[in-house]
């Protein structure tokens, strides 16, 4: 028995995976022969029993084992083979052996028709495993020789001409490769007198002189080459693009990672080249993503994105050993490398089994709901999104680097990370676009068996569990930030329950979840939890009043919802950070989900050529929703940039230290800010605003607008609380932040004004409001904040009842030009009265609410001494009287269209919620103190309060403000000429008339069309001071845009397909290297 | 002590009430004055004084009462509630506490912001009517606010700066004690800038597009009459003599009675007349285009002239 257990033991060594390769290898020809079904079994077990013993030697490693050097065969390297199995051995290996598992699974129809493919494959893994363990020159180039033989064969086992071309150019590139790496082996043995890597490190003395130089850098160059470093890469992707995708997936992710572990290997050696080989990567990494731009097929795409993931790994590495900081390197290269290893091999499995070579013709698994959730899954662990692997590997490299002050790195690693997110997201999009207008023909429907997908859906799953452990690992202690995620899950699975009863349960889950999350939080937070979480199920609310089915809405919302919940708990940056981006991805999501057949006419926009109009033909959430999580995407990144200044100088992630972060305030607030601002629409970052909020859904936009919008003003509170105030350093950052404040207000309004689309209008109204509150915020004084949180609870009062009466009014109508509305008073009467009183709330007009915001606004304006700003602020509020009244006099007001007569009111579930925002706003126009004195409560702590009240008058330095007192005047103002209409008009008859009973210059109206003046409302303004309008920042990005996609065209250059040429470019990498690391010099 | 409050407040009612009769009667006494200057210019006799009270009272009593809808019968209501209250915000004698109204509610602020309150209002009213003339007098009107709302806006910030104040009570109040110390004399930018503003919110020539009063009825009170037209013209004696109040108090001086204030208001209102008839109409986006040129640049200069000279 003991003894059993002592084989079973030697054979669980990990020189059993060899043993087994090997073994089963000459096996599998021999049973193949006999039963075709019990050679695949004894592959599958083969390759399982590799995961087994790899698992069981890693367990034992973490449990505290000691690492296992092997030797074999009682001789010494390198006629032997010299293993070593650590823990970064072990998880390498484990991971590798798991997707080629799975790999094996997905390929599984064309591997079983060869004896020799599955004998291949074996080999091939084998190799990878070989690679990662050995601790031996020699043996290394051994295994790499296997491993590039056993590619060669299998790529060319597909037979088609491309297959065989590319499959030359990789065993002509990778022997050239080997070829660099023998002669540096056998300078390093000639020099070391050994070739064993330990050996050669200990006496690294030895490898001196042009000798030295020269085979180090032989070696390098070896093994970067193999890593595919641009612009000698062109074989690669020649591989990436033919490959079937059981194989690229395991060039991709096994072979690059055997050979990257090789790098790691020697760099201890390599000191002189740290800084060439990060360059390399880094250059590799910005450069593959800038050409996946410009890429359309699939598997190319997916080539370019895998070897910028291998130049991120190579920085990374060289990086962290340059810096001597190896106890990141499992959190970070581990993070990085297997969030990398399982969504690139799972994507590669899923282009297969699509099987579309153009990401334009993914098109046809929009219906697949399966396969678009493991595509986004995917798409959104390779981007580094939470909750996955490579976002908690990204927050510690850049944390890392900014503590190191290589922010030079960080700036080029998140420009990557942004570019790899467009081609990436774009693909995404192509796949979601039930319509897709690109290509003439509708593709095909896919279809694809549920056995099929069940190895990708296995990556994803391991990439949850595995970002799970990492996130113990870096003792994220609070669970609760996965609540969103959870909730949204079980939200899903009840998402084929009739679409009241699930919103219903949604709804019920996201309050009890949302009270729970929110209800210990006090201050701001508190303040917001009312707007966010209150506020954000009441908007909600009103999405009953849809029937259909609305797939996957529901569950998304919930997320969206709960994590503005943890968004406001957050306690460190991290968590923060965690939940922001969460919000981003959930509403990038949920957008997408908005409009997809309105047919709309090509509009006009004033003063535009007519490229601008063409926009309008396509109308379609899915490009606006692309942009939107771009530019969420970019505001992601500089809040983290600014979360990692204030680590670099505080050394902690609680958000209350941020103060503390001394001369680097001034920095980390500006990054910050720009982070909000982006996602609040600031001044030239606006340009996604109005298409997003124009095309997504109606009622969604709502709460986009009243509710997620608001969470960048939170942010901001945030860091001006503790960055601003705290500061005891001027901060001019806070000025500059005024003033993009207000110039956000001016042109948001100016731009409504033009607008012939209604959503469009309220967006760019939304957007303008929104600057109102930023200069608020920027203000820093306590009366400042107390009207820039007062203008926050009021824009969320204003915005939720316009966008649903707006809602009502597309649901009727179905139009969104209001030049086609007009009269609509007579049918909405209750709509119109709603939208009417929440347009008196923005404008500002005494009495409602909205004048105590621009009051206190004005006042805390005047006490900071920002004249030009004040000015500004009355010009916006001004131009904001033109769209507001255009908005309720094209719509409804003016001549009711024939075809509009029968329409009914907007539906009670749009109207409820509006009628309780209505009461609120009255309440609080009528008695503003409740709601300043919890707002002053809440700020207390920040600025010492400077509120002074003298009954029900509010008393600043320069004015008073008696709400109370105004409201009665203005209601007794108003009820004695209404009486004394009622007198004189009453005690006549009133008659009504019919809508064409008008005075028309002794003419008769014969159509409303002709007779409604709604088209170009205000064209003459337009004559007057439109050119400030015309968009420049549209025109600016697509500017940005356009270059970006030239220049990545341009670096394609090198890409001819000429297998000689890239011979060439290999060898010249050599020379190239050679002489930029001094080679002239010897 | 409740009754004691109530009676304030009621005496303060029944006080306003008197101001307001005061003002709506001088309102409608100086437009017919006005236009018959206006008319002596053109070589006509004009209106008798008594003209402007017979139309109202005939308005009134008229007989057709036609209503295109709710929002259309509620218009002239807020119209003349926007100018009722505006009076009510503004402090009308310096110092006589009878006429200062309901100036304690709010600041100058108030007064600009609600200001729009009737202007909105009736739009609304108006554009129920469906007669396109009135959408496209309300769009030029809105238009031209906004371009004259900048120099005005600069003016006020100007000599809030200077009296470091916003109630109208207390920069009348700094006037105080002689011409010199008049607000068109320690601030004459700000004046220039604001009396620049004035020709636009006056609403004659050559900034009178909007309602072009002799070709075409165009504008807001298109489709109104009888009794709505009573309450506008109504309103119209009485908000634009409100406005003239208001200039008074911040740039003239105040005024100390009755008389000052009426030679005041007049001698300000007679600076739009005299301009009004000696320039021609410009048209709606010439209009916009003049404010943001001279008048806004007078208006930086303004709070310019305050930072550098006044408060330093």
């Amino acid at each position: 028995m003991v003894a059993t257990t002592d084989t079973i033991d030697i054979f669980l060594q990990p020189l059993g995976i060899y043993i087994l390769a090997l073994g089963v290898g000459f096996l599998i020809p021999l049973v193949y022969r006999v039963n075709r079904n019990s050679a695949i079994l004894v592959f599958f077990t083969a390759l399982l029993i590799m995961i087994v013993i790899a698992g069981l030697n890693l367990l034992a490693i973490i449990n505290g084992a000691s690492v296992m050097d092997i030797e074999t065969a009682g001789i010494k390297p390198p006629f032997s083979i010299n293993l070593r199995f650590g823990l970064f051995e072990g998880a390498c290996v484990l991971a590798v052996n798991t997707v080629a598992l799975l790999g094996a699974w997905h390929y599984l129809p064309r591997l079983k028709q060869h004896a020799a493919a599955l004998l291949l494959y074996l080999i091939l893994v084998m190799g990878i495993n070989g690679m990662v363990m050995t601790r031996d020159l020699f043996n290394l180039f051994i295994f790499i020789e296997i491993t590039s033989i056993a590619t060669y064969a299998l790529i060319g086992m597909e037979r088609t001409a491309k297959g065989l071309a590319a499959g030359f150019k990789y065993i002509m590139a990778t022997s050239i490769a080997s070829a660099f790496y023998l002669l540096g082996t056998i300078f390093i043995y000639y020099q070391t007198g050994t070739l064993n890597i330990d050996d050669i490190i200990a006496n690294q003395q030895l490898i001196i002189g042009p000798i030295g130089f020269i085979a180090t850098l032989f070696i390098l160059t070896g093994l970067l080459i193999e890593l595919k470093p641009y612009p000698a890469n062109g074989w690669g992707l020649d591989v990436y693009e033919t490959a079937p995708g059981g194989i690229a997936s395991l060039i991709s992710v096994g072979v690059s990672a055997g050979v990257f572990f090789a790098l790691y290997k020697v760099l201890p050696i390599m000191d002189l080249y740290l800084t060439s080989i990060a360059f390399i990567g880094g250059f590799t990494f910005l450069i593959s993503n800038f050409i996946g731009l410009k890429q359309e097929n699939t598997k190319r795409l997916l080539g370019y994105s895998s070897i910028g993931q291998m130049g991120l790994l190579t920085l990374v590495i060289a990086l962290l050993v340059q810096l001597d900081a190896s106890a990141h390197i499992p959190l970070i290269i581990g993070g990085l490398f297997i969030n990398h290893l399982f969504a690139k091999a799972g994507l590669f499995w899923l282009a297969a089994i699509v099987d579309r070579k153009n990401i334009k013709d993914w098109s046809s698994i929009a219906k697949h709901p399966s396969l678009l959730i493991l595509l986004c899954i995917l798409l959104t662990a390779l981007v580094g999104l939470p909750p996955f692997p490579g976002f908690w590997a990204k927050w510690e490299l850049v944390m890392l680097l900014a503590s190191e002050q290589l922010f030079g790195w960080i700036t080029l690693i998140l420009i990557g990370s942004l570019l790899e997110a467009v081609y990436l997201f774009r693909w995404f999009s192509y796949a979601r676009n039930v319509e897709s207008s690109e290509s003439v023909e509708k593709p095909a429907e896919v279809s694809v068996s549920f056995l099929q997908q069940i190895p990708i859906f296995i990556t994803g799953l391991l990439l949850f569990a595995i970002a799970y452990v990492m996130s113990r690992f870096m003792n994220v202690d609070n669970q609760l930030i996965y609540f969103p995620l959870m909730a949204g899950f079980a939200i899903w699975l009840i998402d084929r329950l009739n679409v009241r009863v699930k919103s219903l349960i949604m709804l019920l889950a996201v309050s009890i979840g949302g009270y729970f999350l929110t209800k210990d939080l006090e201050g701001i937070n508190k303040l917001f939890s009312y707007l966010l979480i209150g506020g954000g199920i009441l908007v909600s609310f009103a999405t009953l009043y849809r029937h259909d089915d609305r797939k996957g809405f529901y569950p998304l919302l919930s997320v969206l919802l709960l994590s503005l919940a943890t968004l406001l708990r957050a306690q460190t940056s991290l968590e923060f950070f965690f939940a922001w981006e969460l919000m981003a991805l959930s509403s990038y999501l949920l957008v997408m989900l908005g409009r997809n057949k309105q047919n709309c006419d090509p509009g006009i926009r004033l003063g535009n050529d007519q490229k601008n109009d063409q926009k309008y033909n396509q109308i379609n959430a899915i490009k606006p929703a692309l942009i939107y999580l771009l530019f969420s995407l970019a505001s992601a990144y500089f809040i983290l940039v600014g979360f990692a200044v204030s680590y670099s100088a505080t050394g902690n992630y609680f958000l209350f230290s941020l103060g503390d972060s001394g001369t680097s305030t001034t920095l980390a607030f500006s990054l910050l800010a720009i982070g909000f601002i982006i996602k609040i629409g600031g001044f030239g970052l606006h340009i996604w605003l109005p298409e997003v909020y124009a095309e997504a859904d109606d009622d969604f936009t709502a709460i986009l607008s009243s509710v997620v919008s608001k969470a960048g003003i939170f942010g901001l509170i945030i860091i001006a609380a503790h960055l601003g105030v705290r500061a005891d350093i001027g901060l001019n950052p806070a000025y500059v932040l005024g003033w993009i404040g207000i110039l956000t207000a001016t042109f948001g309004a100016l731009m409504a004004v033009f607008q012939e689309d209604i959503k469009r209008l309220v967006a760019y109204s939304s957007m303008g409001q929104l600057g109102y509150i930023v200069t608020g915020v920027a203000l820093m004084s306590h009366l400042g904040w107390v009207s820039a949180m007062y203008m926050t609870v009021n824009h969320f009062l204003f915005k939720g009842i316009l966008f649903l009466s707006v809602a009502g009014v597309i649901l009727r109508t179905n139009e969104r030009f209001m030049y086609k509305m007009g009269g609509l008073i007579k049918n909405m009467p209750v709509t119109f009265t709603f939208t009417m009183i929440a347009i008196i709330a923005m404008s500002g007009v005494p009495p409602l609410s909205g004048y105590g915001g621009k009051w206190m606004f004005f006042n805390a304006l005047m006490d900071k001494g920002w004249y030009w700003i004040a000015a500004l602020a009355f010009f916006s509020s001004a131009v904001a009287f033109l769209y507001m009244f255009r908005l309720l006099q094209t719509v409804f007001l003016g001549q009711r269209k024939l075809e509009h007569r029968k329409l009914r009111e907007a539906p009670v579930i749009l109207l409820i919620p509006q009628g309780i925002l209505i009461a609120i706003i009255f309440v609080i126009s009528a008695y503003p103190k409740i709601l300043i004195d919890v707002i002053s409560t809440a700020i207390d702590p920040w600025i010492s309060n400077t509120l002074v009240w003298k009954g029900t008058a509010m008393q600043a330095h320069y004015g008073y403000w008696d709400a109370p007192l105004i409201m009665a005047i203005i209601a007794g103002a108003w009820i004695a000429p209404l009486i004394l209409l009622l007198l004189f008009a009453k005690t006549m008859k009133v008659q009504k008339v019919e809508q064409f009973n008008i005075v028309y210059a002794a003419e008769r109206p014969r159509r409303p069309e002709e007779t409604h003046f709604a088209y170009n409302f205000y064209a003459h303004y337009d004559r007057a001071i439109g050119f400030v309008v015309r968009p420049r920042a549209t025109a600016f990005w697509n500017a940005v845009i356009e270059w970006t996609h030239s220049f990545a065209a341009s670096l394609r250059i090198f890409y001819n397909g000429n297998g000689q040429t890239y011979a060439l470019f290999i060898i010249m990498y050599f020379v190239g290297l050679f002489l930029v690391n001094g080679g002239l010099a010897l | 002590m409740i009754v004691e409050g109530l009676g304030g407040w009621l005496s303060k009612v029944g006080n306003f009430s008197l101001t307001l009769l005061i003002v709506t009667t001088y309102g409608l006494l100086m437009g017919a004055f006005i236009e018959r200057i206006i008319a002596k210019v053109q070589g006509r006799i004009g209106i008798p004084y008594r003209q402007p009270f017979i139309n109202i009272l005939k308005n009134f009593f008229k007989r057709t009462a036609i209503s295109h809808g709710v929002m259309f019968y509620l218009g002239p209501v807020f119209r003349i509630a926007g100018g009722i209250g505006t009076l009510a915000f503004v402090p009308v004698i310096y110092g006589d506490e009878m006429f200062s109204n309901f100036s304690m509610a709010g600041d100058l602020f108030l007064v600009i912001y609600f200001m729009f309150f009737g202007q909105l209002g009736m739009a609304l009213g108006a554009g129920e009517s469906g007669h396109p003339y009135s959408a496209i007098g309300i769009a030029r009107g809105l238009s031209q606010m906004t371009a004259y709302e900048i120099p005005f806006a600069l003016a006020v910030i100007s000599i809030v700066i200077q009296y470091d104040t916003l109630s109208i009570t207390q920069i009348v109040a700094a006037q105080q004690g002689g011409w010199q110390n008049w607000t068109v004399v320690t601030n004459w930018v700000a004046t220039l800038a604001a009396m620049l503003a004035f020709l636009g919110m006056m609403g004659y020539s050559p900034f009178d597009i909007f309602l072009a009063p002799q070709e075409i009825p165009i504008g807001p009170p298109t489709e109104f009459h009888s009794a709505y037209l009573g309450l506008m013209q109504l309103n119209r004696a009485l908000f634009g003599a409100t406005k003239l109040v208001l200039f008074m108090n911040l740039f003239f001086g105040g005024a100390t009675g009755w008389v000052e204030l009426m030679i005041k208001t007049f001698l300000i209102y007679m600076v739009a007349i005299v301009i009004g008839v000696a320039f021609p109409r410009f048209r709606v986006d010439q209009g916009i285009r003049f404010f943001f040129k001279i008048p806004t640049l007078i208006g930086i200069m303004s709070i310019i002239y305050v930072q550098m000279v006044l408060t330093s």
